[in-house]
């Protein structure tokens, strides 16, 4: 064989056993396991601990919390929203930042040297999802921010976990009244709310066993002008802010009776569409907060006449009015028979 | 030695060292196919042999699941919790110009034929936020009179075809056999041929580590049964995600019941984030 073949010969096994070498040696044992990468990193990226951690991690220690987010409108599934812990406090894990992208395994959870953070100004955290702006979904909940609070915290009304509960302190006293004392302050209420609080023709609701904490929201209502109308607001401005607590506490320590026979009853179940009223009135009626009036014991004429005023907006309330805008007499009447079919406590 | 001889004795060499040539590249061609032979095999024997062809991740078996995400622009309210969540969970750069996933918002004004689009990195949306490490969609259209507005998140498409893998030189990123696409940040030489070749803008270059990087969809989240971070904050359910195989999962429930798209499908990537809502500028 001619030299300069043998030459040729040589550098070709020379080159062939540089590449086997470099691909035993230099390229990952991995390598083209499952396909033109390395296999092992799929296992590594895995690895990565979880940062954010769930509701139910946060329950094991702030049950109160947890107890009180779990009942409110902030968790439900229902509808379709869920703000868990972590949407507002932050993810409760941490990596080391040093070993960013490196897939460290390492990290602290809190509450180990990590505190999460409880917003101390709730404006600009609420208004982050609810304030009012082009783009957003009809059905999200939203403020103009002036209008609505100004300046003012959030939580002065609302409470952070659950804010469709009310926190106490719309100008109402805040401690709860005597009933005993109040009842000597009620024999100008009988006329339109019956006897002992219980109404069923009459104009006005019945007051027996409803929500003691929704009675003093509407006096106080009445009585600051919040709320108006005719025959309430010349009463309620002639009574005393502790005489408000002390009627509300008679007329819900009372006991409420049923407004509906039987056959109205069975009727009325099955002419409702009332699965977007049980959120807060509950699914028999009986309010899921204090905040909420009961419906179970009202007559149907002021249920009907209530939820009509609302859809005209002769009386307003900031969930109710765009919840009724737009709902038919008709409706509206079979709300109110299907709510006052149920028999109160 | 006359002419003819010359020349025949000519012919004869050049012969000669032809049949060498010859010969040599047989001997080469089949050294190579020797080697490369007895490589494959290798790779056959792993995959059909005792070791399982897995990755070893506790718990978790990849040819059993096949993620895909949605998106429903009906619900996106905009609050942008969920490009917080994943710039935590993933510990992804605190500024304006690093994203895993983002949110734009469309906003059709009257009189006007085109949308004014922005995201959270804008400028106008930053001062609004106060931070570049926190953010929030100014209100900066209150006043406007505004026909049609929505907000559409954005993430990497973990697409069928990635042009992205293939454009790779070296392997650092690939898609794995539960769909999705992944980055090997050890083999990644921050060449960033992926993120010019991505049709959806979905990658970024590390410029502090040179390596390129993109949204897992948490994949160290999902292996363990876990949502991806920006789905499991999602306040309104505007993210979701889950296995195609399984047909009760949320995703398999949204893709049969509502009619999705995909974007800029004229591509050909063949991407794997559903959504539901959007305009036709949008893409």
């Amino acid at each position: 064989m001619p030299k300069h073949i043998a030459r040729l010969l040589l550098l070709l096994v020379g080159f062939v056993a540089v590449a086997i070498t470099a691909r035993n040696y230099i390229t990952d044992k991995s390598f083209y396991k499952y396909g033109h990468y390395r296999g092992d990193a799929v296992a590594e990226i895995a690895q990565d601990k979880p940062k954010h951690q769930g509701s139910a991690y946060c329950e094991s220690c702030h049950t109160a919390q947890f107890a009180e987010w779990s009942k409110g409108i902030h968790d439900s599934v229902s509808i379709g929203k869920v703000v868990t812990c972590e949407v507002c406090h932050g993810p409760a894990g941490s990596r080391d930042p040093q070993q960013r992208f490196i897939n460290a395994a390492t990290g602290r959870v809190h509450p180990n040297n990590l505190k999460l953070s409880v917003p101390a100004d709730t404006r600009p955290l609420c208004t982050v999802c609810h304030e009012q702006m082009p783009g957003r979904p009809l059905q999200q909940a939203q403020i103009v921010i002036a209008d609505h609070a100004g300046t003012q915290q959030c939580t002065l009304c609302h409470n952070s976990h659950s804010p469709r509960t009310f926190v106490g302190s719309l100008g109402a006293p805040a401690q709860p009244g005597h009933a005993a004392a109040g009842k000597n302050k009620t024999a100008i209420c009988a006329g339109c709310h019956g006897a002992d609080g219980v109404s069923t023709k009459l104009p006005g609701p019945t007051l027996a066993g409803q929500n003691q904490a929704y009675l003093l929201e509407s006096l106080t209502a009445y009585k600051t002008g919040k709320r108006t109308n005719a025959l309430m607001t010349p009463m309620a401005a002639v009574v005393s802010d502790g005489d408000i607590g002390n009627i509300a506490a008679y007329f819900s320590d009372q006991k409420c009776k049923p407004t509906l026979n039987a056959a109205d009853q069975a009727l009325a179940a099955r002419k409702a569409g009332a699965s977007v009223c049980t959120s807060c009135h509950g699914t028999n009626g009986v309010g899921t907060d204090q905040a909420w009036p009961n419906l179970a014991g009202q007559s149907k004429d002021y249920l009907a006449s209530a939820l009509k005023a609302y859809a005209r907006g002769e009386r307003s309330n900031v969930i109710m009015s765009a919840l009724a805008k737009g709902l038919s007499d008709a409706e509206a009447e079979n709300l109110a028979t299907y709510y006052a079919s149920f028999s109160c406590k | 030695m006359d002419e003819k001889e010359k020349l025949e004795k000519h012919q004869t060499a050049r012969r000669a060292f032809l049949g060498c040539l010859g010969g040599a590249a047989v001997a080469g061609g089949a050294a190579v196919v020797a080697t490369t032979a007895v490589l494959p095999k290798k790779a056959q024997a792993a995959a059909i042999g005792a070791v399982p062809a897995v990755p070893a991740i506790p718990g978790y078996d990849w040819s059993k699941h096949h993620w895909a995400f949605g998106v429903d622009a009906t619900k996106c309210i905009g609050c942008l919790r969920c490009v917080e969540a994943c710039k935590a969970e993933n510990e992804v750069a605190g500024d304006a110009h690093h994203f895993r996933t983002w949110v734009e918002r469309y906003v059709y004004l009257e009189g006007e034929d085109r949308a004014r689009i922005d995201s959270q990195a804008d400028p106008v949306n930053i001062a609004a936020s106060g931070s570049e490490g926190a953010y929030r969609f100014a209100n900066r259209y209150k006043d406007a009179k505004v026909e049609k507005a929505f907000f559409v998140p954005k993430l990497c498409n973990h697409c069928t075809h990635p042009a992205c893998v293939q454009v790779c030189p070296t392997g650092a990123t690939f898609k794995t056999d539960d769909g999705v696409v992944l980055i090997d940040h050890s083999y990644c030489i921050g060449c960033q041929y992926c993120v010019q070749a991505c049709p959806y803008g979905a990658r970024f270059f590390n410029p502090e580590l040179n390596v390129t990087d993109k949204c897992t969809w948490c994949y160290h989240r999902i292996t363990k049964g876990l949502l991806p971070a920006c789905v499991e904050v999602c306040p309104v359910g505007a993210r979701i995600f889950g296995d195609l195989n399984d047909k009760q999962s949320p995703i398999s429930q949204f893709v049969a019941n509502n009619r999705v798209e995909v974007l800029k499908p004229e591509t050909g990537n063949a991407p794997n984030v559903f959504y539901v809502g959007i305009d036709k500028e949008v893409s």
